[in-house]
């Protein structure tokens, strides 16, 4: 029985679609920690790895971009979640803030 | 302030006589940073921004006042501190020391807006300034302890 050639549906691609539209309709949201000279490089490091669940190694190198640069982008998220981080963030009395992404 | 050891989920510490009686002192200061301090943005791009600032200020508020009440036990339990040959010893589970250091930053950083939140790190001393001064170090000094036991710091 010759194999006939039939369009290929890849399992997976339909919804993959559809997470992508629903990704250009929610705009996406910035959480920003601002540097403040007196918190503790140390604890910057620690709060980062509870909240977002980081290794180490990645906790330091977004503490060390908010000492260096000022700020540092630590993740994209829906206005949900990133008020969720904010309020984390916050409890730890770090100052963070959400930004909309254009 | 030292780990002598870690014991099943709880971690001994070891303070001197002053090292207690300098916790009691900056911890009786919380909160100190002011209600309604930190903005949710520093831009007008959120939607209901206003109402999303509000529920975050009473959040935070809530927390601050459950926290208060949290400090004034934890102070007045007997089974916190014990005496030892050459101080004391404290006992901290994981999630008190995640909570002290909360607090402790709260300490902190509060006394540095007192301070006028300086960019220099060198605030001159006087004496309105010294007790700022003296909250804010004594507070650093305590989180780094607990980082150190949690094998962060230092």
């Amino acid at each position: 029985m010759p194999e006939t050639a039939t369009p290929e549906i890849l399992p997976g691609s339909v919804q993959e679609e559809e997470t992508k539209t629903n990704l250009d309709l929610e705009p996406g949201y910035l959480v920003i920690c601002w540097n403040d000279p007196v918190n503790l490089m140390e604890y910057v490091t620690h709060v980062f790895q509870r909240v977002f669940g980081w290794r180490q190694k990645k906790a330091e190198f977004h503490m060390l971009q908010v000492h260096r640069q000022g700020k540092s982008v630590l993740v994209r998220e829906s206005m949900e979640k990133a008020e969720h981080y904010v309020h984390q963030l916050q409890k730890y009395s770090l100052h963070a803030t959400m930004e909309r992404d254009e | 302030m030292r780990l002598i050891r870690t014991s099943g989920d709880k971690l001994l510490f070891h303070l001197g006589q002053r090292e207690k009686q300098a916790l009691g002192v900056v911890l009786k200061l919380y909160p100190r940073i002011p209600s309604a301090h930190q903005p949710l943005s520093k831009t007008a791009t959120l939607p209901d921004q206003d109402a999303a600032q509000r529920l975050l200020d009473e959040a935070l508020a809530e927390q601050r006042a459950e926290n208060k009440n949290k400090v004034r036990a934890f102070l007045a339990n007997p089974k916190r501190f014990s005496v030892d040959e050459k101080g004391w010893r404290l006992t901290l589970s994981p999630v008190d020391v995640e909570w002290l250091l909360q607090i402790l930053n709260d300490i902190r950083v509060g006394s540095w807006i007192i301070l006028g939140a300086p960019e220099e790190k060198e605030e001159e001393l006087n004496e309105t300034t010294a007790p700022h001064i003296w909250a804010m170090e004594v507070s650093g000094y305590f989180q780094m302890g607990l980082l150190e036991a949690l094998g962060k710091g230092g």
